[in-house]
């Protein structure tokens, strides 16, 4: 080859005339930018070699410095000395110009600090803060107090209402480093159990023990996450707490929109050494606020207009906070201080459902209730059921009988659903047809049937459509109407098997609340992808589907029955009627939406009364 | 050049990232047994470095929050010093080791560790940690998350469905 031509050529012009003799190996020289296969006799010198790699890396030969199998190649030793043969790879560092000289003393330890752009744990303090940290006094009071809730609410705001959205993500990634736990990375969302619960597990998890949040922090995907500001905001924005918090408080909207400002944030969030330094300063900020003549009502005014907010949107998602129950939602917690407070106060006594703060909308959580759920109460505001709160997802064979939970047990998809943090998320894959199809497509549902996933993408809009639907997702959250519809299934299944040419062939995972629930149809033999065909009579009769459900709301599905609902439920309405319900209109749809249920159709419309 | 012929060991810390979980519930969910979700840091001249996504960092060896390593994997004896290793990093992180280089499968710390271990010792780390990704990957579930944690793991400026 010309390559070898040209080398001993080279070796030849240069270098003395044992070099001439002997086989020529291939060795691979591999900077770490760069690798280049090198022609070099094999009994040649460490200065021969260097030479020829001077030429071809361009660099002086006393600036390469070779390493092989941990030895540092030197320019009196010969290449088979080391056991250098063809097709070993021999490693080189060409030393930066004004390192040439010497061995070279400058700091090693503060330029791995600096390089490609954070190191986790190096010195604190040696890393600039970020300029708008006040680091103490001598700010004006006017000026601090918005510098200071800036960044107060922009940290609090981190470690509060974020959290849950990076826990949620990365509760199971869990600790540090690479690929977290891919076991609890199945339940991500799709499949997992009690959501609210599990998230509320957690945070408690989290709150007590601080290390795990600086676990979770250095995770590099949620580092990932957080030096995205984009993302950043759109997370934050998609919380409809915030949504509330930013409408009342334009100083937050302003602040998220500042990509200055997240991202300097978002560096500190990463480094929580540097976090608490900064929190240090903050609080020896304020107590300095404290003594200047004015100041103490400046931070007052602080803390009540957009911390205190902050505090109870937060722990509405905790559900830890018994009072929110009490205090009515969000809305009419944080009047500002300036204006008299001229709500009502709450009835203590009043119905637990109507004051419920954390239903974003929808009359389907907490009011539902059907046998498994615990209502909502003073004391227990989410309505966690504690019978399953002792699966903690930490146990292993918690774990496994999480996962008999959730195949057995239906109600587990509704408490999914209503979990607030679910209906966020709904909306946010409504407006992002992308991602929604990217996670759909994750199901081990279609796993093996990419022509199902076709047909899915297809259906997407529409599905996503009548996700939305309350009607729908009353359907999906009662466990008989899903019941109603495996059957359904498996009926059409057998129909299918027993006369093949009848039927045109069978929609498998059609039913749309399923997919979202990996596991629930896990119990559904109809829901392995067996029909491959693609007829699209397949299709129509999908389409169908969805539209009996975007139109009808639980009605029924298949091929629709005759009777209308009002003929079905007659005696269930007669029933209502007695029990002193006169709206028959509002009777008829809470019965259609609980499917004849009786107690919970009461349910519903004893909660939707005081609206 | 000062200390010629000096000899650093090099050491292999292994750390379990799922905390023993991955052995109990690996072969529930991936169909094979794992043993743990394997994170690296390659130690020499007295300090831990490994790869993460704010790149290369280095600490005090076990000062990590992930505490003691599981195991540690002798490596032998380089001859490489703290400069030249030093001027190695720096370029390492100028060109394959950026920060957003970090991909959770293919160029992950592990990646990092082999690396280091091939220049400083001519070794490699054992196979079974640099082969957990297509391990995962292979088995039924991993192929199914893989397109969710490809979007998951989100560059600096990139955008969320993964483009990279």
């Amino acid at each position: 080859m010309a390559e070898q031509g040209a080398a001993d050529l080279g070796n030849n012009n240069n270098n003395k005339p044992e070099a001439s003799e002997g086989t020529i190996i291939k060795v691979t020289v591999k900077t770490p930018k760069d690798k280049e296969e090198i022609a070099i006799a094999e009994d040649a010198s460490v200065t021969q070699f260097k030479e020829e790699i001077s030429k071809r890396f361009k660099a002086k030969q006393d600036q390469l410095v070779l390493i092989f199998a941990g030895k540092i190649l030197k320019d009196g030793d010969s290449l088979s000395q080391h056991g250098i043969k063809d097709g070993l790879t021999v490693h080189l560092v060409i030393k930066t110009a004004h390192k040439a000289a010497d061995g070279g003393s400058t700091s090693a330890s503060s330029s791995t600090s600096n390089q490609g752009g954070n190191s986790t744990t190096s010195s604190p303090a040696a890393n600039p803060a970020p300029t708008t940290v006040p680091t103490g006094s001598g700010h004006t009071p006017t000026q601090t107090p918005n510098i200071m809730s800036e960044s107060a609410c922009v940290l609090f705001e981190l470690k509060t209402l974020f959290l849950p959205k990076i826990t949620s993500l990365s509760q199971r990634l869990s600790h540090a480093g690479g690929f977290g736990d891919l076991a609890s990375l199945a339940g991500l969302g799709m499949g997992s159990a009690n959501f609210m619960e599990l998230q509320q597990q957690m945070q408690r998890q989290l709150m007590s023990n601080p290390e795990m949040l600086s676990q979770i922090m250095e995770n590099p995907l949620v580092q990932n996450m957080m030096s995205n500001p984009d993302l950043m905001r759109q997370m934050i924005m998609a919380n409809p707490q915030m949504q509330q918090l930013m409408e009342r408080n334009p100083e937050i909207s302003h602040m998220l929109n500042n990509p200055e400002l997240m991202r300097q944030t978002m560096e500190l969030a990463r480094n929580p050494a540097m976090m608490q330094e900064m929190m240090r300063n903050q609080d020896r900020a304020l107590s300095n606020l404290e003594s200047i003549p004015g100041g103490y009502n400046a931070l007052r005014r602080m803390y009540t207009d957009i911390q205190e907010p902050m505090f109870s949107a937060a722990r509405e998602q905790f559900g830890n906070n018994p009072f929110s129950a009490l205090g009515g939602n969000s809305d009419s917690g944080a009047q500002p201080s300036r204006t008299e407070n001229r709500e009502p106060l709450p009835n203590p006594w009043g119905p637990p459902n109507s004051s419920n703060p954390s239903e974003s909308g929808g009359g389907t959580t907490g009011s539902t209730s059907t046998s498994g759920t615990t209502n909502p109460s003073v004391s227990n505001p989410l309505g966690v059921n504690p019978g399953s709160l002792g699966n903690g997802m930490f146990n292993s064979p918690g774990m496994q009988s999480l996962l008999q939970q959730i195949s057995e047990n239906p109600q587990l998809m509704q408490n999914m659903l209503s979990a607030p943090y679910m209906r966020s998320m709904m909306q946010s894959l409504a407006q992002n047809p992308e991602l929604a199809s990217q996670v759909m497509m994750n199901n081990p549902l279609f796993a093996g049937n990419p022509q199902l996933q076709e047909q899915f993408r297809s259906q997407l809009p529409i599905f996503l459509q009548q996700m939305q639907n309350p009607e729908a997702l009353s359907v999906m959250t009662n466990p008989r109407a899903m019941q109603a519809l495996m059957q359904i299934q498996q009926g059409l299944q057998m129909l299918q098997t027993e006369a093949p040419g009848l039927m045109p062939s069978l929609m498998t995972s059609g039913i749309p609340g399923v997919p979202t629930g990996g596991a629930v149809p896990s119990e559904n033999p109809a829901s392995s992808p067996s029909s491959a065909a693609t007829n699209p009579a397949q299709q129509q009769l999908m389409q169908q589907m969805l539209q009996m459900f975007a139109g009808g709301g639980g009605s029924g599905g298949g091929n629709g029955t005759s009777q209308t609902p009002e003929v079905r439920f007659q005696t269930q309405l007669d029933q209502l009627n007695a029990m002193g319900f006169i709206n028959r209109e509002a009777n008829l749809q809470a019965l259609i939406a609980t499917g004849g249920d009786i107690n919970a159709a009461i349910e519903r419309l004893l909660g939707s009364q005081p609206s | 050049m000062a200390q010629n012929n000096s000899s650093f060991p090099v050491q292999l810390y292994v750390y379990d990232l799922s905390r023993g979980m991955a052995r109990e519930l690996s072969s529930l969910f991936l169909g094979r047994q794992v043993d743990g979700i394997w994170h690296t840091g390659v130690v020499v001249h007295g300090k831990e470095f490994f790869f993460g996504g704010g790149g290369i960092a280095h600490c005090q060896p076990c000062g990590t929050v992930l505490g003691q390593p599981n195991s540690i994997v002798d490596l032998g004896y380089t001859e490489v010093n703290e400069d030249l290793f030093q001027e190695y990093l720096d370029s390492l992180a100028e060109s394959e080791y950026r920060g957003d280089k970090y991909n959770l499968f293919e160029h992950n710390c592990n990646t990092f560790s082999n690396d280091v271990a091939q220049f400083l010792t001519g070794k490699t780390i054992p196979s079974y940690i640099t082969d957990l990704p297509s391990e995962i990957l292979s088995s039924p579930l991993g192929q199914d998350l893989r397109p969710l944690l490809d979007s998951l793991a989100i560059n600096p400026g990139g955008n969320i469905t993964g483009q990279r």
